[in-house]
């Protein structure tokens, strides 16, 4: 992975999160979880407070800890009930339920790192985009036009899920809101660039997928010798950047 | 030295207890199928419970042992043995060089685990020895096992007296009673189905179609639906997380599930019964029973006490009888 670790954030920067209060849910996820759900929406202050809350959690631990999954607004504790069942006479659901309402109302005033936009070399070319025509007509747009609207935003990665590394990014121009494909593909190249609703993404691996391909990067997203494996991580800004077929051929190459 | 596989079976992998850390990343912890039957199969040869073990559906793998083993075989019975003799389920036995270890027929369960004394050796990927085979790491190469590929195992043995190995089987065989009954606990959309769905979830049968494997079971019965449309934008998901379909049928997410989806999770299925519900092969209908979540939790206590009470068995017959090598 080192050909593109110029890519890789290097510095951090502090930014106040908006302190409104937002309402949230606490349900079991089997007998050994629980999910923390916010609104049902895509939004970037919902999803900041959701990865706060994972970070703080990760952080503090506690006994039976296994791991927290952050989501677009929600997020899920995975808990060992044996360990905490060990330690207290307390149902193991309702202390990390309390848990997770203290830390909840502790990240009130936190702040999220901001960190700095990791650029990602996109070829946007036929070959590599097998959905560019369908949504050059859909939209009528030109190809040009498709690549411009893509490359302008900077995007937030959500959430990673779905598969290993595939990183949820959003919001695209409203003029690229494109609904998934009817069927699927049985094969999407690794590294295929993505549309699905408002929704733009990469694929780290080949797999089976729905998303509207309209380029692919030479990077490598998803690396099993890498002790980090995946290139993005949730709460990464992202931008994309144009390349023709001779610089994904030299990228790719490395 | 080794085993050496002499036919690939259905699916044969090297599994452990799952890799946990990674599912912020979209890395699922995978693992055993049967959590409780790899443990046993471990605590049965004097293992760690998170040692690597073979797992295998039916048809099943054949091996050849290339040197003396201290071998045990747990979950499904599908009459395993050892140069044509049968071997009991639950139970250590000695395997020799040359020994032919098959399985004839599948007489009841779905997945079979195989542990060696001293444990095998398996690529460790981010702290786990399951075989991811998506992305090709983990276990035996990220991959199946196929013919002519050998296992080494960590440890040599010398043959001892394991007669008086204790009787085991009345102390497992409650984790895989009433095999067709399934306790589930309610899901965060439980209440956003229509309430004669409800109903039928917790009544009617269900059967496990062809298209099932690691990742999930998909399920066939009576339709279910939503109140209302409720479009969800992606969420986590667990280990026996029921979603509902589109189509209004069911699929259970398995071992090999993704780490989230967009589908209404209606319930869950207990971690106590997921062993039995992993045991239950493709053509058998199986019956959900909604149960209070606090009895799913006292549940999961009791199966670790069962695997406590093996443990300590196992424990005491080679501490005894280490003496005596």
């Amino acid at each position: 992975m080192a050909s593109h670790s110029c890519f890789f954030k290097t510095k951090s920067l502090l930014q106040p999160i908006q302190a409104e209060k937002t309402s949230s849910n606490i349900t079991p996820l089997g007998d050994s979880s629980v999910l923390l759900s916010f609104e049902n929406i895509i939004d970037p202050v919902i999803n900041k407070r959701v990865l706060s809350l994972h970070e703080a959690l990760t952080k503090s631990g506690f006994k039976g800890f296994i791991e927290s999954v952050p989501a677009y607004a929600s997020l899920a504790v995975f808990y060992d009930i044996p360990t905490i069942a060990r330690h207290t006479n307390s149902s193991p659901y309702s202390i990390i339920k309390n848990h997770l309402l203290t830390l909840l109302s502790q990240i009130e005033t936190e702040i999220e790192s901001v960190k700095p936009t990791i650029k990602i070399p996109v070829c946007y070319d036929a070959e590599f985009g097998a959905d560019l025509h369908y949504l050059a007509e859909y939209h009528q747009l030109t190809i040009d036009e498709i690549i411009r609207l893509h490359t302008a935003l900077v995007y937030r990665v959500y959430m990673i899920g779905f598969m290993p590394g595939f990183a949820y990014m959003g919001s695209v121009d409203d003029r690229l809101t494109t609904p998934r494909k009817v069927q699927p593909r049985i094969n999407v190249p690794a590294g295929s660039v993505g549309i699905a609703g408002s929704q733009t993404g990469i694929y780290p691996i080949d797999s089976p997928g729905g998303w509207q391909i309209i380029g692919k990067t030479p990077l490598q997203l998803f690396n099993t010798s890498q002790s980090a494996p995946c290139l993005l991580a949730a709460g990464d800004q992202v931008k994309f950047i144009s390349i023709d077929k001779n610089e994904f051929q030299q990228i790719h190459g490395h | 030295m080794g085993i050496k596989i002499t036919r690939p079976g259905i699916f044969t992998t090297i599994q452990d207890l799952g890799r946990y850390g990674y599912r912020s990343v979209g890395i699922g912890p995978g693992g055993a199928m049967d959590l409780f039957a790899a443990t046993v199969a471990n605590y049965l040869v004097e293992n760690d419970k998170n040692s690597p073990v073979i797992e295998m559906h039916f048809p099943a793998a054949e091996m050849t042992f290339e040197t003396t083993a201290l071998v045990s075989i747990a979950g499904g019975d599908f009459s395993a043995s050892l140069n044509d003799a049968p071997v009991s389920l639950w139970k250590p036995f000695f395997a020799q060089a040359n020994d032919r270890l098959t399985f004839k027929k599948q007489v009841s369960g779905a997945r079979v685990y195989i542990a060696i004394h001293g444990g095998i050796k398996a690529e460790n990927w981010l702290n786990s020895c399951s075989t991811h085979t998506k992305v090709k790491a983990g276990g035996y190469k990220g991959r199946t096992l196929l013919k002519d590929d050998r296992i080494e195992m960590n440890k040599r043995i010398s043959r001892f007296s394991i007669k008086h190995f204790p009787e085991l089987k009345s102390i497992i065989q409650p984790v895989y009673e009433m095999p067709k009954l399934v306790r589930s606990i309610a899901g965060p959309e439980w209440d956003l189905i229509k309430e004669v769905s409800r109903s039928i979830f917790s009544t009617s049968p269900f059967l496990i179609t062809a298209d099932s494997d690691r990742m999930g079971f998909r399920l066939k019965g009576n339709n279910l639906s939503m109140q209302a449309k409720v479009q969800l934008i992606s969420s986590p998901v667990n280990y026996g997380t029921i979603q509902l379909l589109p189509n209004g049928q069911l699929i259970v997410l398995m071992a090999d599930h993704q780490t989230t989806g967009g589908y209404p999770r209606i319930a869950h299925v207990i971690s106590a019964d997921l062993p039995k519900l992993a045991q239950s092969g493709i053509h058998s209908n199986i019956q959900f029973k909604m149960i209070a979540h606090q009895n799913a939790a006292d549940a999961l206590l009791s199966l670790h006490q069962t695997l406590t009470t093996v443990k300590n068995n196992c424990n005491l017959f080679y501490a005894i009888h280490r003496h005596q090598l």
